[in-house]
């Protein structure tokens, strides 16, 4: 484990961790590919890809819109199975993938509801009326860009960002949400 | 100043870049006055005083760009679309009228 990940899991462990055991593919619909796209997502999660700003957990993976036609998949590691090379072969031909699992870290709060610090230090609005289960924004925190995403379920916030800035990103967030 | 993204929802301007305006078209290299045509695309632009079609990229939020409806005197903003929508508008218009 790096140095970087070592630091953000020990101090303030409890309510604030650093998902180390996920894989994240990144997908983006290949140009006229969209609607076959879906229709494999379908046959392989049971759901479609969202085409909006929205996180749908099924069939193992957490999958989270990125932009048009882009998505995140969040699968937790399992011992014996290589979810990248699985997802290249099932989406082949139909999306470009790439394996950010080293290069994104993915932060943890779990929390129902919103700290009122992290509803004043993003340009979102947070409020639970407003940003409800299985939303998602992408945006930027004191010019980090970020992916925030509310788990379906509503038990927690996730964020993900680049992993250069994990370490600056982590502080904010140990601060944002004491 | 917020825009409207069509993907995202509002955003303060600070997730977005400026490009400039959206009307203007590339010409074709191989028409006769391609010169002329080339210098109005690369530097002629009209100082608009009320609504423009502009471009704009959602840098830090979805990374699409957008043509942007804005009022340049008093930064109304009176309509937001992805440009990918607007230029197969456009490509579909000229295949119509050939
Ligand atoms: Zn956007």
């Amino acid at each position: 484990m790096s140095e970087l990940a070592n630091h953000t899991n020990t101090a303030h462990a409890s309510d604030l961790i650093e998902r180390n055991d996920v894989t994240v593919t990144n997908i983006a619909a290949r140009r006229g590919a969209r609607a076959s796209l879906d229709e494999r997502a379908r046959a392989t999660f049971g759901v479609s890809l969202p085409s909006t700003p929205k996180a749908v957990e099924a069939g193992g993976a957490l999958i989270v819109w990125a932009g048009p036609d882009q998505w995140l998949i969040i699968q937790k590691d399992e011992a014996g199975r290589d979810h990248y090379s699985e997802l290249a072969k099932t989406f082949n031909g139909l999306a470009s993938l790439v394996d950010v699992t080293e290069s994104r870290t993915i932060f943890r709060i779990s929390q129902a509801r919103p700290s009122p610090v992290l509803s004043r230090s993003m340009g979102i609005d947070f409020h639970e009326d407003a940003f409800k289960p299985g939303d998602v924004a992408i945006t930027h925190v004191s010019h980090l860009g970020v992916i925030v995403w509310r788990l379906p379920d509503g038990t927690a916030y996730d964020f993900a960002c680049a992993r250069t800035y994990s370490r600056d990103f982590g502080d904010w967030l140990r601060k944002a949400k004491a | 100043m917020r825009i409207n993204c069509p993907h995202c929802g509002q955003r303060s301007n600070d997730e977005f870049s400026y490009l400039g305006d959206a009307s203007i078209v590339r010409p074709d290299p191989a028409a006769p006055n391609a010169n002329e045509a080339f210098y109005a695309f690369g530097y002629e632009r009209a100082n608009i005083a009320g609504p423009m079609q502009e471009l704009w990229y959602h840098a830090a939020g979805c990374h699409a760009w957008l043509v942007v409806t804005r009022d340049t005197r008093n930064h109304e903003i009176l309509d937001v679309k992805s440009a990918q929508e607007v230029a197969l508008e456009r490509q579909k218009a000229a295949g119509t009228a050939q």
